[in-house]
């Protein structure tokens, strides 16, 4: 081992990157188990993308032959079911992950100057990962997958002029069809994967290279951002080993939700509906989105004009994006605004009211 | 510091089962699917199957039926219809496969021409060889 | 002369182009594929018999449909008896194939339309000689009603109904012999939604129960004694065949949550290790 390291100490000077990256890069002394949430997300997509790439060794994605393939998956290739199992609990977990982090990042006021970009790319991370999440549905070719499509890709009809338009380019045909499966499946393997590392690559090195941020303390007011400069923490602990245990004990938590949940409710995510080839000519009762989905579903049923629920949605997803450009006060902490404080927790239980209503 | 070892040898083994308990798995994934899966051929005398008749067997565990028809040749069907699993009977007189349950009517493709069946028939590849017939 | 010889021509003609109509018809439905049908809630045949202007018993059918194993199932009023359900001044006419009120003699074929192999062995059956013979007897619509038609149960079979012709002992042996098989049916089915809940694949195997009590049940209006408990040990053989590969599905299923529940705890060693080792350092 010693001889490895001098022999990568001569060639790339080792010992100075990991000094740099590691034992000498410090965090703040207050840092919570908040920070590492984002860690946690890449962490769920790197599952995700392993899990998924050995899934397409034995998934075909033609209509004739999705839904049967997976059933294949499921119940003979040797421990085909291990691995589909933690991608459809991996991907909703990693969807709970990346909302928490969101929410924290909120709490914590992490979003202000000087990291407003850091925010809008990470906006753009969650709208990459909802992109997953609804291409990645599709793909089993259930009745569940082909009538949740239907009804999502009918949505954008609503808007006057172009509505129609979009629904037909998302779904390659009048009607969810063969086409809109070999669409969706070239979008969730090729194009997000691709689209989520670059802007995933962007907002770490916007991370490390404006530093990570403080949480808010009570003794100091964050300081005033006149130029740029690496926000620094010397008095704080190591990156490594501090941090870095924090963030394995909270991947390590990740993994045993996972497979409590496998070994516990394997079918938590994977409703009736889901294990019925997909029939173009027969609408099952009950289709509801996933989870993550029922807030913004069951808002949109509740407004009684179509167009103005979705320019609703449309008109929240930009506040939420460019929040950093209307939120300009320098205050970080949450906890002495409390119309923010009041506003934020209030967005969270109309969200859970919502997902909780629709989910009846 | 020797708990701290301790804690670092531990955490060491349980990270090295952890992922062991993958790699197995990993590597049984990968491997070809057993071929065991696939029903080996079945080879029956031609002259079980005069023309215009249909003979009842087993293909593994599926009951199918073989039939020779003029002009169509020797055809191979499961039985088992694809509504709720009942049997079908192969009527001579409308040249039809119909189910006793809910009177599901197959045609000579194995295509639904009534009644509740939402998929054809499965259908089975059937090859003259010499003297025999060979299913599958 | 002429136009009587023609208007007699005409009657004829519309008289056997009925009968050929009805027969034809009677005999085509239901005539296309229909899988997986949706609910049918109205049609014009119940708005009319929904109606006040109705006659009780008339009125009371769309109410004792709505309980009917056959509409849970997509199945309405025209699939047995005719019509255009559509429209009202079709719906009840010769040429659209209209069935009403059957007469006892004509009830089997009316429900022997799906029930084929059914209405074989009831044919063949003492009760189904009776009606044909005699034209009394008992038919499908004695036992199973005619518009509230539950699920077929054994709870059929009592003395009540049997008891209406002849004594109940030989009732008593058949379903006897019908309630062991009827009970291992249920506990197979049960496991089988157990294993379907844990994502073990069931198809086959639903598929072979389905047909076998279907088999089962079809036997019973042989109502033959005899051939019923012979036949029971050769359904309980099925059955035991069946019950092996639900027990291999349990395997499979055990296997696979202590497999998870095994890599479940060598993350939670793995986690508190971390906790503690992490602790260490403050």
């Amino acid at each position: 081992m010693p001889r490895l390291r001098e022999w990568l100490e001569i060639r790339i000077g080792l010992d100075e990157l990991v000094h740099s990256q590691l034992t000498d890069y410090r965090v703040a002394k207050n840092i919570n188990f908040f920070y590492t949430l984002g860690i946690v997300a890449l962490v769920a997509f790197v599952f995700q993308a392993f899990t998924g790439i050995l899934l397409m060794f034995y998934y075909i994605p033609d209509e004739k032959d999705a839904f049967q393939s997976i059933q294949f998956i499921m119940n003979h290739v040797p421990y085909g079911w291990l691995f589909r199992l933690m991608h459809v609990m991996g991907a909703n977990l990693m969807v709970a992950v990346v909302l928490l982090h969101m929410g924290s990042v909120f709490s914590l006021g992490s979003y202000k100057k000087p990291r407003e970009l850091t925010w809008v790319v990470g906006a753009l991370l969650l709208l990459t990962v909802l992109g997953f999440t609804l291409s990645g549905y599709l793909l089993p070719w259930s009745q569940l997958s082909f009538w949740a499509t239907t009804v999502v890709t009918d949505i954008p009809s609503a808007f006057p002029l172009v509505g129609g338009l979009i629904s037909k380019i998302l779904r390659g045909s009048e009607n969810v069809s063969g086409v809109t499966l070999n669409r969706f499946f070239a979008l969730h393997v090729a194009f997000f994967p691709f689209l989520f590392s670059s802007l995933f690559a962007l907002h770490v090195f916007l991370v490390r290279r404006i530093g990570i941020s403080a949480p808010p303390s009570d003794s100091q007011e964050p300081e005033e951002w006149k130029e740029f400069h690496h926000e620094s923490h010397p008095d704080g602990p190591p990156f490594y080993p501090d941090f870095v245990s924090k963030e394995a004990f909270m991947v390590i938590i990740y993994l045993i939700v996972m497979f409590a949940i496998i070994s516990m409710a394997p079918a938590l995510f994977i409703p009736h509906d889901a294990g019925i080839a997909a029939d173009p000519l027969n609408t099952p009762e009950h289709i509801r989105p996933e989870w993550y989905f029922l807030a913004p579903y069951e808002m949109l049923k509740l407004i009684p004009n179509r167009f103005l629920g979705i320019a609703l949605q449309v008109v929240l997803v930009v506040v939420f994006i460019f929040w950093p450009f209307m939120d300009k006060s320098e205050k970080t902490n949450i906890l002495k605004r409390p119309l923010m404080l009041a506003t934020f927790l209030v967005t969270i239980m109309v969200y859970l009211g919502l997902t909780v209503w629709g989910s009846r | 510091m020797q708990r701290r070892g301790f804690l670092k040898l531990l955490a060491s083994i349980l990270g090295l089962s952890a992922l062991g308990a993958f790699a197995y798995p990993l590597f049984r994934f990968l491997l070809p699917v057993e071929a065991a899966l696939v029903t080996k051929n079945l080879s029956i005398p031609k002259g079980e199957v005069p023309v215009n008749t249909t003979k009842d067997l087993m293909f593994g565990a599926t009951p199918i039926i073989i039939l020779d028809i003029p002009d169509k040749g020797y055809l191979a069907f499961s039985k088992v219809c694809t509504h709720l699993g009942c049997l079908v009977k192969f009527d001579k007189d409308r040249q039809e496969f119909i189910c006793p349950c809910h009177a599901g009517t197959f045609d000579l493709e194995g295509n639904v021409v009534s009644g509740p069946p939402p998929k054809p028939l499965r259908k089975f590849a059937v090859r003259v060889e010499g003297d025999n017939l060979v299913i599958g | 002369m002429r136009s009587l010889l023609t208007v007699i021509c005409l009657l004829c003609l519309v008289s056997v182009s009925e009968g050929a109509w009805t027969e034809l018809l009677q005999k085509e439905f239901p005539k296309t594929p229909w899988a997986q049908r949706p609910r049918v809630e109205r049609t014009v045949c119940i708005d009319c018999h929904d109606s006040d202007l109705m006659k009780p018993e008339y009125k009371a059918i769309p109410g004792e449909w709505r309980k009917n194993w056959h509409y849970r199932n997509g199945v309405s009023c025209q699939d047995c008896h005719g019509g255009d359900p559509k429209d009202a001044a079709r719906s009840m006419t010769p040429q659209s194939g209209f069935l009403g009120v059957q007469k006892p003699k004509e009830i089997p074929e009316f429900c022997g339309k799906c029930h084929l192999g059914i209405k074989e062995n009831y044919l063949e059956s003492g009760h189904g000689k009776a009606l044909m013979t005699t034209g009394r007897g008992p038919n499908c619509v004695l036992c199973h009603h005619s518009h509230d038609i539950q699920k077929a149960s054994l709870e059929i079979i009592n003395p009540k109904l049997c008891g209406i012709c002849h004594t109940y002992d030989r009732a008593r042996e058949m379903k006897a012999a019908l309630l062991l098989t009827e009970a291992k049916i249920n506990e197979i089915n049960g496991n089988l939604q157990t294993l379907k809940a844990g994502l073990i694949d069931t198809q086959d195997e639903e598929e072979t129960l389905f047909r076998t009590q279907a088999e089962y049940r079809t036997l019973f209006h042989s109502v033959d004694v005899t051939l019923v408990k012979a036949r029971t040990v050769e359904f309980a053989k099925k059955l035991d065949a069946l019950s092996q590969q639900v027990g291999k599905g349990f395997k499979e299923l055990k296997f696979r949550q202590d497999f998870s529940t095994f890599i479940l705890l060598i993350f939670v060693g793995l986690g508190i290790t971390v906790f503690l080792w992490g602790r260490r350092k403050e």
